[in-house]
């Protein structure tokens, strides 16, 4: 079942590099096809997933390596479904967002698909050497699309390529040593995750620690945490819309996921690192948010803001307990949803006007009403109002958080209210305001891209409005997690 | 046999489903012009005539089985050990009253048919008018506190708008703010009630109220005062009682239909109402009784001084019903509340009947009218002070308004040159959109103290970013990594060199051996 999905966009991407024709226009058809039959068949998991379980489900393995231990399994839990529902649902959107592709189109297509394989492979690989594999493997096609297929200035856009790949190919070089010392002092002759989890839980805590540092360097390069994050801004900057839209809405999420099942193999370092870890998450929400108050470039501000709403994943996940787990997993589904659509939106804008500093708009509710209402509702999500995603997923940690820190929390309404403050002011800059001659002509959103931004934008509200059953089915996992930490 | 008197909840629903109705009407599109006005009042007039049937068929069943007194018909909300119940009390009073009030409002809404016929705002009032009903009706027959304070507001916000029906003239839209917040006052004393019940007795029940006042042991006078204290000062306010008669007069800018069910007939009742309803309270509370009984007096006696100087009929009207509702409430203060209640029912159709004639007063009424009797006209003072309506009016604006205006002045001072700098707000004109004369330089900036730290602190982190996480290309770190890589490009060279390996292999050789 899950190798089948695994094997649906590889074989998309095969499609696409087969096909006979050059023309981009049915390249992207099939492309579309493929991450939309992906999609589908993502969600019908959800038939065979039972939430009351909080064990791994569809579990399928084959042995890989006999000696070594490593073994080609895949599974599901309440933590991953919800990313692969994420993931499955943000790459039509990539595809569609991708219009404006002319030149290389088979290379970028089949690049796009290889890249979903990898990142759901990183969501449902229940073996640390499968996981690192795939991990890598989102490398190689994200080098090529930002380098080869980014922005205008072709200096900025390689070092901005050099510059994620080394960052993260640093990271994973501790996670590599983090997982092979993992897998020699839990001497299980098992890479499977769920066989290193319970002999690592036994573990000394100073192993624990160590072990523990390197998987947090690994992840929170691609999180991104507060000193480890030089790459986000020049990535996302360069790279184009529709990897945009992937790097924000899934490729950051790999790295929580990854910390969550670190959180999971090596509670007792959790617990010891934990002051470790909320100071960071505060850091990060409130340098991130300041920044991207400070900059005038709408897709530096959006990446910038990132880096806030990841922090809020990270203090939820720092809280170790049962609403901040939910939080944290709420957080990364609200997040991946409301920055899609944001950068989306922006990359829609930037096509039109060719400009992203935020001074050059004005008055745009005028020409684009669409884009303007859609714009709102994503940025209101955004700073997390009531009735949208990011609400359920603040609320959750704030609560997980106060339990464990009580009056600290004024830090997380800090970057609340600093994201309060630019999601405004860009509000204000580019919708309201005298009409002006540059911004008379720009054309509304069309039909297609409206679908492609009214899913994302059911995704927010629904979740926001009715956030039960997306509670529901992470809930079992989250109480078996947070049962390790006795609360 | 309660099952039947359980759909007693059904009749203050059907004027608000009528309201509902009004307004999908309107929402639709095709209330318009003459053919869209019968819709409108018969579906109006129908929900009136279906709760005056109701509540025939209820006067029958208890004329036959008794009345039910308390019906409990479920929970509305209940939050901790507090619960609030949907009940109504079905007694003598409440059901007689009640199919007073609604035959009243379809006399009125029949009545209305022609006198706003080509109004402009024909349906808003017949919205309004069925809002009204439905709360006076709730007012009449719930059998708690708050489910009446429902109605109270219902019939509240229903008099502020019809009040300010013309809303284009200043005058009216002005006077119904002035009756408003006079009776927002009495809300608060009605809230101030409800929860001192709620809190002291744990009950919101009307007879609950009863039961604990017969109680004797738990029964005490403070807290009984002091709840009663909310009560009153909402039901006085609301029956226009000295000192808060002003208000009624300004309300009389209404269309004369909906002045005269609101004013002259039903809801000016609604305070003697209340009264009534707390009757078994009162009795064991002799003061209040006494300050009730004073208050009635001063009351009667001023609407009817008040009264007597009046030249237009419906300000004569109105201080007449203040006089006449003023001996209701003496008469309560006395402990006469059956009096107090005929008076009541009598006084409803009396004055109903004779504001909806108001307007044809003129045709009617051939003699002149009466002059001012010769003592009032020769006392000067009492005449003008009579005349000024003891300038009642002046004082509230000199007393309330003017320091209320002041104080608001001065804490708009303060914010806007004291707060609005601390917290950053944008200045006043600036405010929401963007002006057309703001510096395209100038995108980030912070307003006021929390504006200044924030552009400090931003700029501080954008250096250390752009410094230190950002350039790597010249870093410390790279600059180390870039000179290790010239001494190894040196050390591959040397080994490039045949004698080196050779060497190697040798002394590599020399040593196992």
């Amino acid at each position: 079942m899950l190798s089948t999905l695994l094997l649906l966009p590889l074989l998309g991407a095969l499609m696409v590099a087969l096909l006979p024709m050059r023309d981009p226009v049915w390249i992207r058809r099939v492309a579309l096809a493929a991450t939309i039959v992906v999609s589908v068949f993502a969600w019908s998991l959800l038939a065979h997933f039972d939430p009351v379980i909080a064990e791994i489900q569809l579990y399928e393995v084959h042995a890989w390596h006999d000696r070594l231990g490593s073994s080609f399994s895949l599974g599901v839990d309440g933590f991953s479904l919800p990313l692969i529902l994420l993931a499955t649902l943000l790459m039509p959107v990539a595809v569609v967002a991708s219009a404006n592709v002319k030149q290389a189109a088979k290379f970028y297509f089949s690049l796009l698909l290889l890249l979903e394989t990898a990142m759901l492979g990183v969501f449902m690989a229940r073996d640390w050497s499968l996981f690192y594999v795939f991990w890598e493997l989102t490398l190689v096609p994200l080098f090529f699309l930002i380098d080869r297929l980014g922005g205008q200035n072709r200096q900025r856009r390689q070092k901005a390529a050099l510059n994620f790949v080394l960052y993260t190919m640093g990271g994973s070089v501790f996670m590599l040593l983090a997982i092979l010392l993992l897998y020699d002092s839990a001497s299980t002759h098992s890479f499977s995750m769920d066989t290193i989890a319970e002999a690592s839980r036994g573990l000394p805590v100073t192993t624990q620690i160590w072990i523990f540092l390197g998987l947090l360097i690994g992840f929170g390069v691609k999180m991104p945490i507060f000193p480890l994050h030089g790459w986000l801004p020049l990535a996302h900057v360069e790279a184009p819309s529709a990897v945009s839209i992937l790097l924000s809405g899934i490729l950051l999420k790999m790295g929580s996921y990854g910390l969550l099942r670190a959180v999971d193999t090596l509670p007792g370092a959790a617990l010891a690192l934990q002051t470790l870890l909320v100071a960071l998450a505060f850091i990060s929400m409130v340098y991130g948010g300041v920044l991207a108050w400070r900059s005038r470039d709408l897709k530096e501000m959006i990446a910038y803001s990132s880096i806030s709403h990841m922090g809020v994943v990270l203090l939820g996940i720092a809280a170790l307990n049962h609403a901040g787990f939910a939080g944290a997993t709420m957080q990364m589904v609200a997040h991946g949803l409301v920055a899609g659509a944001l950068f989306y939106l922006v990359g829609l804008l930037y096509e039109r006007t060719h400009t992203r500093d935020i001074g050059d708009y004005t008055s745009l509710v005028r020409t684009m009403p669409r884009f303007a209402f859609f714009m709102i509702l994503a940025f209101t999500a955004a700073v997390g109002l009531p009735g949208t995603a990011g609400f359920i997923a603040e609320l959750h940690a704030l609560i997980g958080g106060f339990a464990r820190w009580g009056g600290w929390m004024v830090l997380l309404s800090l970057s609340l209210l600093i994201s309060a403050a630019y999601a405004l002011r860009t509000v204000g800059r580019l919708f309201t305001g005298p009409v002006g001659v540059t911004m008379k002509n720009v054309p509304d959103l069309t039909r297609t891209e409206m679908l492609a931004v009214a899913t994302l934008s059911f995704g927010i509200l629904a979740i926001g409005l009715y956030p039960a059953p997306a509670l529901h089915l992470v809930g079992a996992s989250v109480t078996r997690l947070s049962g390790f930490f006795g609360a | 046999m309660n099952a039947l008197f359980a759909l007693v909840m059904l009749l203050p629903l059907l004027p608000l489903l009528a309201a509902g109705g009004i307004t999908a009407y309107i929402l639709s599109g095709q209330a318009q012009g003459d053919a869209g006005e019968p819709p409108t009042a018969r579906l109006a007039e129908g929900a009136a005539w279906l709760t005056l049937l109701g509540l025939l068929g209820l006067d029958l069943l208890a004329l036959f089985a008794g009345v039910p007194g308390h019906v409990a018909i479920g929970t509305w909300f209940a939050s901790g050990g507090f619960t609030i119940p949907i009940s109504f009390v079905l007694d003598g009073l409440s059901l007689g009253y009640a199919t007073l009030v609604a035959l009243i409002g379809l006399v009125s809404l029949r009545f209305s048919r022609h006198y706003l016929h080509r109004e402009p705002g024909f349906h808003r009032y017949y919205i309004l008018m069925c809002v009204f009903l439905a709360g006076m009706l709730l007012i009449v027959l719930s059998g708690n506190a708050v489910l009446t304070f429902v109605g109270w507001e219902f019939a509240g916000i229903s008099s502020f708008l019809l009040i300010g029906y013309a809303y284009d003239r200043p005058v009216a839209t002005g006077n119904a703010l002035w009756a408003f917040i006079t009776n927002r006052i009495g809300d608060a004393g009605f809230i101030l009630g409800i929860s001192l019940a709620a809190w002291w007795l744990g009950t919101v029940e009307w007879t609950g109220l009863a039961n604990w006042a017969a109680s004797g042991s738990a029964f005490d006078k403070i807290t009984a005062r002091l709840v009663l204290f909310g009560f009153l000062l909402a039901a006085v306010i609301k029956s226009a009682q000295w000192p808060f008669t002003v208000w009624i007069s300004r309300a009389l800018e209404g269309p004369t239909p909906s002045s005269a069910i609101f004013y002259g007939a039903v809801m000016i009742h609604a305070g003697v109402y209340l009264v009534l309803r707390l009757e078994p309270v009162l009795l064991h509370t002799p003061g209040v009784m006494l300050a009730l009984a004073v208050v009635g007096a001063l009351t009667a006696l001023y609407g009817w001084l008040v009264g007597l100087v009046q030249t237009d009929v419906k300000s004569s009207l109105i201080f007449a019903t203040t006089t006449q509702v003023g001996l209701m409430f003496l008469a309560c203060g006395l402990g006469w509340f059956q009096v107090a209640a005929w008076h009541m029912a009598l006084h409803t159709i009396w004055r109903a009947y004779q504001f909806l004639l108001a307007p044809s007063y003129m045709y009617l009424v051939n003699e002149k009218a009466r002059r001012v009797p010769a003592w009032l006209a020769g006392r000067q003072w009492l005449y003008t002070a009579a005349l000024q309506r003891f300038w009642l009016d002046q004082l509230a604006v000199s007393m309330l308004i003017r320091p209320t205006r002041a104080v608001a002045r001065d804490m708009r001072d303060f914010d806007d040159n004291v707060l609005a700098h601390l917290v950053g707000m944008p200045a006043r004109r600036r405010a929401g959109a963007f002006s057309a004369g703001d510096d395209r330089d100038v995108v980030i900036r912070g307003h006021g103290l929390a504006g200044a730290v924030l552009v400090w602190v931003a700029e501080r982190l954008h250096r250390f970013e752009s410094r230190l996480v950002m350039r790597q290309g010249t870093g410390p770190l790279v600059r180390a990594m870039r000179r290790a890589g010239e001494y190894l490009l040196v050390l591959e060279a040397l080994l490039e060199r045949p004698r080196y390996p050779i060497l190697l292999v040798v002394a590599t050789l020399v040593i196992i051996l």
